[in-house]
């Protein structure tokens, strides 16, 4: 009978004699590791270790902030953003392009020019009329996901299918020659060169248009093209584009010859890998996942480690949103007493404390690009001031307290979770206002808190800008034109005060970015005076790299590393 | 035989029309419009309704659903903007996310979740039989009691908790092993090997206690039977006993219950494939369901749900051969 049990006897005795083989050669020394010195060096290979897939690998379908991080590294753009740390990354800089445009005086021609010696990853050059190709397609209902400022700002584009309905294409686009293109829109936008640096501005050429099959291997016109894409961006391999030239691109260093995206982990694993960094893992670096509460506490311990965090700042606000055309949140005071009453304190807390959320009064994110101006219409201090509350409320009719719901996703980890909410619930509780909560699953939450005929009112609530400017912050948010009865609704408070109106319209036409943003803050703070959110907290964004990276630039655009400036070696 | 095969046959297709049919309902009725969510949450009322008329969303539910027979049977034409998408037969449709052939995404993953249900079931057979045989030979000792123990600690810790703590050791404390990442079988057999060792072993821990405890108490019903009594009188030799005569006896209820794990593991090792960055079928269950790709979702739970049937019909038949007292009718 033991003759039953010898064979996998035998076999496990093995098995480990092969595990402390395998082990061996991944503790053995790595060839070509990092030089002695901080300076970056060209070669080896990027390691990204994601949670989410590169989807949609197609620039007319992404919907990118400054043209995203793995994006970037294949579709350059018009324009794109600075590859520099904080504040000095958010300024808007050409790419294809000589400059960031001229505009008309009015602001609503743009026209733009493409620097010499631009290739395709085919050697082909780059030209004017592929761009316009490119933002032509991503009006196609095949391959929708954009941004929804084109269809907008375009004069004459609100109705537009794209090409493979209508061959004729887009007026509002001109080509007058290879490397000449010209924007025609429909109002003044003083922010169009911050749109450009999204993926839609791409060069795509037409023969080699594939529809919705592109993604799989979208014409590169970056340091990298795509030689693998599996599973639909589960992992993807980029590697050196021959045809892409250093002189050519005065913001991507691309450092390393191949990067490998790797997609669909779990971010325990994520953390622990960068934190191990063993074999490949030392190159590695992640674009979406952020370090928690309790995986800082642990880093905290390990010098070592603690140096291998980035920090960085996006522009995102976590609010309270009132619905104020539901009773009892009609009444300002009432609104203002629940202002008055929020602990911030804890709000940050339940964020995962103040190293991850910084506690915050204005709307527009602490950033000189937004035009943030600091401004605190109703006084909480760091805990509320529940005093203060009650006396609004009773001016306002309910010298007894009040009772009301405060809607929220169930999804924890969100800034909007059930965990935000109980602090939010517990800060009202000491100025007599009685908070029941009604959590409602990820997508229900979204769909109920968006929709005019659903809106509660009363929610937790956040913003993120799609570039770091005041306008894409407050216009789809108070900007009473925006208010859309049948379908996404983000002016939640259903906002439409002409004297705002205009004055989005007057700040638009500014084409200096500064100018505008001092006129961006001084609207946040006008329509902050009216209670008609209540900002908690920016979150700050903390992320592991491998032990290997160097060359680490952090910007206020995106507030992650930015993978075309790392160096492995 | 052939009546039973075609009973048989006709109840799978009834099994995977009614789970088709209540996966359609069910999304009819779960909020959130894959349309919005495809077009992107800031697009507008008109822009969605051009997305929707181009997935076909905007036909009513009852067509939406024929369309989709249909396409089983006969197949389907998708327009890709420049061309046309041929969806041969049998057509599973294209997800609504990224306008890929759902059939196409489920090829591509089968062989990752294949790879580790089948090698996690092969060590899970193995230790687990192994054990409840050993424990069953050696009833009240020391060393059963051990075994005991060692299966009933392996059942009731959860796979996440065995699979961190096995990555924690092995790869992160000892780097014994690098983390795991799936390379295919055909690419680089070795690899391959490695990066499922420790999803294989976390999956076996859990698993494999059932199959012990089961085995050992079928054993020793079996041990304790006329016919093995009988054996012994005759003086058939106690290793040939076991092997031979009492282990065949008791497999019946294993083999039973390893078809069924086998099934259901097509469609929910979600956990160990998030942890191994294995990308399965589980995994692009739970990310469609988020993402209200109803194509994708259906697609799986017909594809699971044809594994779990077939796993179940394979049983009987072993269930007939390992035990001939047993007739399929």
């Amino acid at each position: 009978m033991s003759r039953v049990l010898l064979v996998p006897r035998r076999l496990a005795a093995a098995a480990v004699t092969l595990a402390l083989a395998s082990g061996a050669a991944a503790c053995g020394p790595k060839s070509g590791s990092a030089g002695s010195d901080a300076q970056p060096h060209p070669g080896g290979t990027l390691t990204v270790l994601n949670q989410n897939p590169q989807n949609r690998f197609d620039p007319a379908r992404l919907y990118t902030s400054g043209g995203g991080n793995v994006p970037s590294l294949v579709f350059r753009t018009l324009t794109t953003r600075n590859r520099a740390d904080g504040a000095a990354g958010t300024k808007v800089v050409p790419d294809l392009a000589t400059d960031t445009g001229t505009p008309s005086a009015d602001a609503t021609v743009w026209t733009y020019h493409l620097r010499d010696g631009l290739k395709f990853e085919d050697g082909s050059p780059i030209t004017t009329a592929d761009i316009k190709y490119g933002i032509e397609r991503s009006f196609a209902p095949e391959l929708s996901g954009g941004a929804p400022y084109l269809r907008d700002w375009l004069a004459g584009a609100a109705d537009y299918q794209g090409p493979y309905q209508d061959k004729h294409g887009l007026d509002a686009i001109e080509t007058p020659d290879p490397k000449t293109i010209v924007f025609h829109l429909d109002k003044p936008e003083g922010d169009f060169p911050y749109l450009a640096t999204q993926t839609q501005f791409a060069p795509v050429p037409q023969a080699k248009d594939t529809g919705t099959k592109y993604q799989d291997h979208p014409v590169s016109s970056g340091p990298y093209q795509v030689v693998k894409n599996e599973n639909d961006g589960m992992r993807l391999v980029l590697q050196r584009n021959p045809d892409w030239t250093q002189e050519s691109d005065s913001q991507r260093r691309a450092y390393p010859d191949t990067i490998d995206v790797q997609a669909g982990l779990d971010p325990a694993v994520i953390n622990q890998r960068l934190s191990t960094g063993s074999g490949a893992d030392a190159a590695a670096v992640t674009t979406d996942t952020d370090l928690g509460p309790s995986e800082l506490a642990q880093l905290a311990g390990d010098g070592q480690l603690a140096s291998r965090v980035g920090t960085g700042h996006f522009g995102y606000v976590n609010y309270l949103a009132f619905n104020p055309k539901s009773k009892p949140f009609d009444n300002p005071k009432v609104r203002e007493a629940i202002a008055y009453a929020v602990n911030r304190t804890s709000v940050v807390n339940a964020a995962g404390g103040s190293s991850l959320a910084e506690a915050a009064t204005t709307y527009l994110p602490d950033q000189a690009a937004f035009g943030h101006t600091p401004y605190d219409p109703f006084p909480a201090g760091a805990t509320g001031n529940p005093d203060k509350a009650k006396e609004l409320l009773k001016e306002a009719g309910y010298p007894d307290g009040l009772t009301i719901t405060l809607t929220h996703s169930t999804s924890a980890g969100t800034g909007y979770g059930p965990n935000l909410a109980t602090a939010v619930q517990d800060g009202l509780k000491a100025a007599g206002i009685t908070v029941k909560l009604d959590g409602l699953e990820e997508n229900k939450y979204s769909q109920t808190i968006h929709t005019v005929s659903t809106e509660p009112g009363f929610f937790l609530s956040g913003w993120g800008a799609d570039w770091p400017s005041g306008g894409p912050f407050l216009a789809p948010i108070f900007d009473g034109r925006q208010i859309v009865t049948d379908g996404y609704n983000f002016n939640s408070a259903q906002l439409d005060d002409p004297s705002v109106n205009s004055e989005i319209d007057r700040i638009n036409k500014i084409t200096d970015h500064d100018t505008a943003a001092g006129h961006w803050g001084a609207l946040d703070r006008q329509i902050g005076a009216q209670a008609l959110t209540v900002p908690l907290f920016h979150p700050v964004y903390k992320r592991l790299y491998g032990k290997d990276i160097r060359n680490i630039v952090i910007s206020d655009w995106t507030g992650v590393l930015d993978i075309s400036q790392v160096a492995v070696k | 035989m052939r009546e039973y095969l075609i009973r048989r046959i006709l109840g799978m297709g009834g099994v995977l029309l009614a789970l088709s049919l209540i996966v359609y309902a069910v999304f009819y009725l779960a909020p959130g419009d894959p349309a919005q969510l495809a077009c992107g949450l800031k697009c507008s009322p008109a822009q969605v309704h051009q997305v929707r008329a181009q997935l076909g969303i905007d036909d009513p539910v009852h067509l939406q659903y024929a369309h989709f027979l249909q396409g089983i049977v006969t197949g389907r034409d998708f327009s890709t903007g420049t061309g046309v998408l041929h969806c041969p037969a049998p057509c599973l449709g294209v997800s609504y996310r990224t306008g890929e052939q759902v059939t196409g995404m489920i090829v591509d993953r089968l062989p990752v979740t294949a790879s580790l249900a089948l090698g996690a079931m092969a060590l899970w057979l193995t230790l687990g039989v192994g054990t409840g045989v050993l424990s069953a030979l050696r009833r009240g000792r020391w060393s059963e009691r051990l075994l005991t123990v060692l299966t009933l600690a392996g059942n009731s810790v959860p796979v996440f908790v065995i699979a961190l703590l096995l990555l924690m050791l092995f790869c992160a404390q000892l780097q014994w092993l690098p983390f795991p990442s799936y390379v295919g079988l055909g690419e680089d057999p070795q690899q391959w090997f490695w990066g499922l060792l420790l999803p294989w072993v976390s999956l076996a821990l859990v698993e494999s206690a059932k199959y012990a405890r089961l085995t050992r108490s079928s054993m020793l019903e079996t041990l304790a039977e006329d016919h093995i009594r009988t054996f012994r009188a005759y003086g058939v030799g106690e290793r040939q006993l076991v092997t031979r005569h009492a282990l065949r006896g008791a497999l019946t209820p294993v083999i039973a219950l390893s078809a069924m794990d086998l099934g259901t593991m097509f469609g929910s090792a979600v956990l160990t494939e998030s942890l191994f960055g294995l990308p399965g079928l589980g995994r692009l269950l739970v990310y469609s369901v988020n993402v209200i790709d109803l194509p994708v979702v259906v697609g799986l739970v017909m594809v699971t749900g044809f594994c779990v049937v077939l796993a179940n019909a394979v049983a009987d038949v072993l269930y007939a051969v390992a035990d001939r007292r047993v007739v399929l009718s």
